[in-house]
């Protein structure tokens, strides 16, 4: 059999004629569609997409001595800093985040942290958290803080897509948010070997993937349990670095999915807030009937349903005007202090 | 007839012992002290040896005979009499201090390793000053037992604080070179590379940007044929400019130092972190049989074979790291992720804990 009908063989077993060479969605239309607006798929936001900043045009805030001031001229949102004799004003080409959002600003080829970042929660804007010890002397430094080649690389990685090439930034060839590719490796080669009729090999299949190789996953961006102790990030903060938590609770098996990242957590759809809905995540392994295969783990005296409302406390992070979910899965006590 | 020596020796033993039997213990433990005050250091200590012979438990004897035997450069007699004190007073921090002080000079460095530690560790009690000379030994032992990637940091507060001690230059050019001996054992043909490796390492450490990057040109010009100098630079290299020009020196070591098991071992960590775990494998694997004893080809081999789903021959590898070097939190790291993917929960669960408490202690330290 030559190459050319084994191929058009395998093309019709997959029942796969050609495809355009420029979508995953022919065949994974659900996640194709739902993805790109997820919160991972969007990253940033470009001028033109900086819809936030749009509707509240005109945000104001005073810090240090200096006020800030957001306006949308001309279609572009820009970011004014002025200490009452000067002001220093820069376009916002690069908004990270979609609820709250940090500006990545360029000034004379360096590139700063929005010293000011918009918080839906503060209703406008406030200090950008980690920011808050620090006392501008100057302009610049009220404008934002520089931030140093790796940082900005580490941004870009994880807020986009081509936007980093072999540890460099690469901007003329970003394109924000999460794309297929970034975390299926070899999606692109897979989906152009089908639209040839060409045999392929099929990406790993990341769900399938034990806890503790699904948190060294996620962790590259998410923070993995190493670069958190590595970090010597201690206390309420690291409650935002989800894969160290999570390994740190007493039901975490690192051999097994039930408690993976993506067994409670869709990477293809909005993070889900209704406490109940992820019952059926604990319950799969502290299952109440004796019948159940999955009940190896004690089970809840108290209740089978919103375990995640007492197990997994909800934190407010100072600075962070924002309510994180504590993913060290715990019984939590009466008085008990922030685990580490 | 003539008595051989050995037999001379007992009966003078003999007659010490008739003596000192002679004396009650209160009597010998005064004319100790008499003599100690009086700065009879010789006399002083056969006192304390007499008194101490008849009261095992007395403490203060055994601090003095320490004591007097260390000042008086009797390392094997100070280690015992200190080793005794320990063991009647297990929490002094100043016992624990000079027990590792004298085991340094008799030449028993993991007991001194882990003496001086636990001088430190317990702390409270200790004169600023010791508690420096301790951290230096430290510093020096580490390097003296191959723990290089643990003496550096040690060295640190010294070289920060701007002192220009030839031992110290000499300390961490040894450990920059890698090279297991102690500043005294350099042989004299050595002392030039290494006083330079260690004045360039001392540049970097103290954060002089200015001086620092022709030193080092200067370093791998001189020396260029020296095992470790490259790989010295390689590691200067990698804190600021792209992975391949640490990967040229990293070969540029391997070609004169070929069995040299942590060059290969950092050229294969430097492949993982590129991404490509599977051409990190066998120069990991051969790192890891060049170095039975390199921790960190040890460690580099476990960590290559855990990405790649070899678990227990990862585990095997990973506490082969953690046994030489058990002091190293990366070690820990990288067991307790290979423990977890291996279901060996209750292990990776120690581990974790361990490595978190160790990141806050060296965090208390640097502070």
């Amino acid at each position: 059999m030559t190459r050319v009908v084994r191929a058009s063989l395998l093309a019709m077993c997959l029942a796969l004629p050609a495809l355009p060479a420029d979508t995953c969605a022919t065949c994974h239309s659900k996640e194709a569609q739902s993805q790109p607006h997820t919160a991972m798929g969007i990253g940033i936001q470009l001028p033109a997409d900086q819809v936030v900043l749009k509707q509240h045009s005109g945000l104001s805030f005073q810090a240090n001595g200096y006020k800030y001031v957001i306006e949308n001229k001309d279609g572009v949102n820009m970011y004014t800093v002025s200490d009452g004799t000067g002001s220093l004003t820069l376009p916002i080409r690069y908004a990270f985040g979609v609820s709250s959002q940090t500006f990545v600003l360029e000034h004379n080829g360096h590139y700063y942290e929005s010293l000011v970042s918009y918080y839906p929660s503060a209703e406008g804007l406030a200090i950008t958290m980690g920011s808050e010890r620090l006392r501008p002397h100057s302009l610049i430094e009220a404008m934002g803080r520089e931030a140093p080649d790796e940082e900005i690389v580490s941004c870009f990685g994880c807020h986009s897509s081509g936007g980093v090439n072999q540890g460099k930034l690469t901007l003329p060839s970003m394109k924000p948010g999460l794309d297929c590719e970034h975390c299926h490796s070899g999606a692109t080669a897979h989906q152009e070997a089908i639209a040839q009729g060409k045999p392929t090999h099929t990406p790993k299949k990341l769900g399938d993937m034990p806890a503790e190789d699904m948190s060294e996953f996620c962790g590259s961006c998410h923070r993995t349990w190493n670069t958190v102790v590595r970090m010597r990030t201690w206390g309420e903060v690291n409650v935002r670095f989800q894969p160290y938590r999570l390994a740190n609770s007493k039901c975490f098996l690192g051999n097994d999915k039930r408690i993976s990242c993506t067994a409670c957590h869709n990477p293809h759809a909005n993070l889900v807030r209704d406490d109940a809905s992820y019952d059926h995540n604990c319950l799969a392994c502290h299952a109440k009937s004796p019948s159940a295969a999955a009940a190896i783990q004690k089970s809840c005296p108290v209740s089978d349903r919103n375990c995640v409302s007492c197990h997994m406390q909800k934190v407010e992070l100072p600075g962070s005007h924002s309510i994180f979910t504590d993913h060290q899965i715990r019984i939590v006590r009466a008085g008990d202090r922030y685990p580490n | 007839m003539r008595l051989e020596h050995t037999e001379m020796k007992v009966l003078a033993l003999v007659f010490v012992s008739l003596i000192a039997r002679a004396s009650t213990f209160e009597e010998l433990a005064a004319q100790a002290t008499a003599a100690r005050e009086a700065n009879k250091t010789s006399q002083a200590i056969e006192l304390y040896q007499q008194a101490l012979h008849l009261k095992p438990a007395w403490k203060e004897g055994w601090w003095f005979l320490g004591t007097l035997s260390y000042d008086g450069d009797q390392y094997k007699t100070g280690a015992r009499a200190f080793g005794e004190f320990v063991k009647l007073e297990d929490t002094a921090a100043a016992g624990w201090a000079f027990l590792g002080l004298c085991e340094f000079e008799t030449g028993e460095y993991e007991h001194a390793l882990q003496h001086t530690r636990r001088g430190i560790q317990i702390g409270s009690g200790l004169e600023p000053g010791i508690e420096q000379v301790l951290r230096f030994h430290e510093a020096l032992l580490l390097t003296r037992l191959g723990l290089f990637d643990q003496a550096m940091p040690r060295f640190m507060p010294f070289v920060r604080r701007g002192l220009q001690d030839p031992t110290l230059i000499s300390g961490v050019g040894l450990t920059a070179l890698r090279r297991a001996l102690l500043p005294k054992e350099i042989p004299a043909s050595q002392q030039p590379l290494i006083t330079a490796t260690g004045q360039t390492a001392c540049l970097w450490m103290a954060g002089d940007t200015t001086k620092t990057p022709p030193a080092f040109q200067a370093l791998v010009k001189d020396y260029s044929s020296a095992p470790g100098v490259h790989y010295f630079y390689a590691s200067y290299l990698l804190s600021f400019r792209p992975a391949e020009e640490a990967v040229v020196e990293l070969r540029r070591e391997l070609e004169l130092n070929p069995r040299s098991p942590d060059a290969r071992a950092m050229i294969a960590l430097l492949m993982v972190r590129a991404g490509t775990s599977t051409t990190a494998l066998p120069f990991a694997k051969q790192a890891a049989e060049d170095g039975p004893d390199s921790p960190m080809a040890q460690y580099t081999y476990g960590l290559i074979l855990t990405s790649n789903g070899d678990l227990p021959h990862a585990i095997e590898r990973l506490e082969t790291a953690e046994r030489l070097d058990p002091a190293n939190i990366e070690y820990h790291m990288g067991l307790a992720g290979a423990y977890s993917k291996a279901g060996r929960h209750q292990d990776a669960r120690r581990e974790r804990s361990m490595s978190i408490a160790m990141a806050k202690e060296h965090e208390s330290e640097r502070e």
